[in-house]
């Protein structure tokens, strides 16, 4: 499918090479969203989880401490700018890498947390994370190697042959996992369970806005 | 064309060779239990990935295995790092689980009862690092690697306390340093090809080296958890 008949008009273009950046109103409002949100995460101040004790009248205050609050800004402000970049990507594989990007820096902001429970989450998460590197790579090098190109604007003037479409179905179940949504998500439910709320909301986010532009990336190349 | 039509034929079989070792992969992490263990079983699959891009076998698959790779290890890192807080944390909340302050390399009971071990194995590690310092390199790394085991070997089974090697991480950075420095070097100012070589040799000698710390380090690791 065209990308105007996607993302509405065609702005402009970027030329990087042979990499084109292409920027339509619906890559540039992602990525204008993103870039907010991150200036957002970097200016605020996390809040404060209150625990409820059982049996007793008194709260218990979940704190972050100011060494971890200023990794996990930092990680989360990077997430931020990954996510960005992956929005305005014209390049099959870079969208790749700002993905796997992504997925590391989720494990890292919550990789301080003093709860067991969210460490396990993010291990699982980690090692899903880590296994559908295989089907999200392999599937942008045989997209590759059935078309000879990653740039999205020729791929979608190119008509799918079956080694496209079995790509990109390997790409949509890296995608998944990589972002832990659906079949997935059991591995990532708990990680946002911790004190320091706007950065860990950058981990939901993120993946959040990765699928949307991942649909229209595999409909630019599947039609 | 440029490229035999023996290489073109063989996209199709690397491409199931890589999906079929990483199916192989996550049948054995589906089996295995131990957290350490699916960690390194993880890798397996990352490997196929590699296997997969690399299938392509043009120039520009080669531009994107390095970035591949890169992601495989930062994930490694990022997981393992993962595991040791929260290691770290069960410990703080039990601290009778703690670990051994000290790693030694070779951490349970030893006992060889050779002649060889009390005589001449100072002299013998010795010549071996000095033989691996001469040779440079991956093979003096593995020669030097080697006198120091024997040392280590033969101070265990005296009953003598082995050297500490907690410092060895630090050595294996500076080395992996060197070896990034020359590799620079040499695309940049190529007239200074054997500073840069040498700069290499010596970074790669310490790494294998070093990697018998790393080796006693699991072993520590394995003990601890039966």
């Amino acid at each position: 499918m065209d990308f105007v008949t996607l993302g509405g008009n065609l702005l402009g273009t970027i030329q990087l090479g042979d990499i084109v950046l292409y920027l339509t109103p619906f890559s540039l409002f992602l990525f204008a969203v993103l870039l907010g949100f991150t200036v957002l995460i970097g200016l605020s101040k996390p809040e404060t989880q209150v625990e409820a004790t059982m049996h007793y009248l008194n709260n218990t205050e979940v704190k972050v401490g100011p060494k971890e609050l200023k990794q996990r800004r930092f990680l989360a402000v990077i997430c931020g700018i990954a996510s960005a970049g992956a929005m305005i990507t014209g390049d099959l594989f870079n969208f790749t890498l700002f993905m796997a990007l992504v997925g590391i820096l989720n494990i890292g902001i919550v990789s301080a947390v003093k709860q067991t429970s969210v460490l396990n989450s993010a291990f699982n998460y980690g090692l899903i994370a880590m296994m559908c590197s295989l089907p999200l790579f392999g599937g942008a090098a045989i997209i590759l190697a059935a078309t000879g190109t990653l740039s999205l604007a020729v791929l979608s003037q190119m008509p799918a042959s079956p080694m496209v479409v079995f790509g990109a179905v390997m790409m949509l179940i890296g995608i998944l996992g990589e972002s832990g949504v659906a079949p997935f998500f059991a591995s990532k439910a708990e990680m946002f369970r911790t004190a320091g709320s706007p950065y860990i909301v950058i981990i939901h986010l993120s993946s959040l806005f990765i699928i949307v532009r991942a649909v229209e990336i595999l409909l630019l190349v599947l039609w | 064309m440029f490229v035999p039509q023996a290489f073109i034929s063989m996209y199709l079989p690397a491409v199931y060779a890589g999906l079929i070792v990483g199916f192989i992969g996550t049948m054995a992490i589906a089996i295995n239990r131990r957290e350490l263990h699916i960690l390194i079983l993880t890798d397996i699959v990352g490997l196929a990935m590699i296997f997969v891009v690399s299938a392509v076998g043009t120039d520009l698959a080669e531009a994107l295995i390095l970035p591949g790779l890169v992601v495989e290890l930062a994930e490694t890192l990022a997981i393992s790092e993962i595991l040791i807080t929260r290691e770290m944390r069960k410990i703080e909340q039990d601290p009778r689980a703690n670990l051994t302050k000290s790693s030694s390399i070779f951490p349970q009971a030893f006992s060889l009862d050779m002649e060889i071990m009390t005589t001449a194995p100072n002299f013998i590690a010795l010549v071996l690092i000095g033989y691996g310092i001469f040779l440079t390199g991956f093979t003096g790394g593995a020669v030097a690697g080697g006198g120091i085991v024997l040392y280590a070997l033969s101070k265990k089974a005296r009953g003598l306390p082995v050297l500490m090697l907690d410092g060895i991480a630090g050595v294996s950075g500076i080395s992996w340093c060197l070896w990034i420095i020359g590799f620079l070097l040499f695309f940049v100012t190529p007239q200074y090809w054997l500073l840069s070589l040498f700069l290499a040799a010596c970074g790669l000698l310490l790494k294998v080296a070093s990697k018998v710390g790393l080796i006693g380090l699991l072993m520590r690791e394995d003990i601890d958890n039966e």
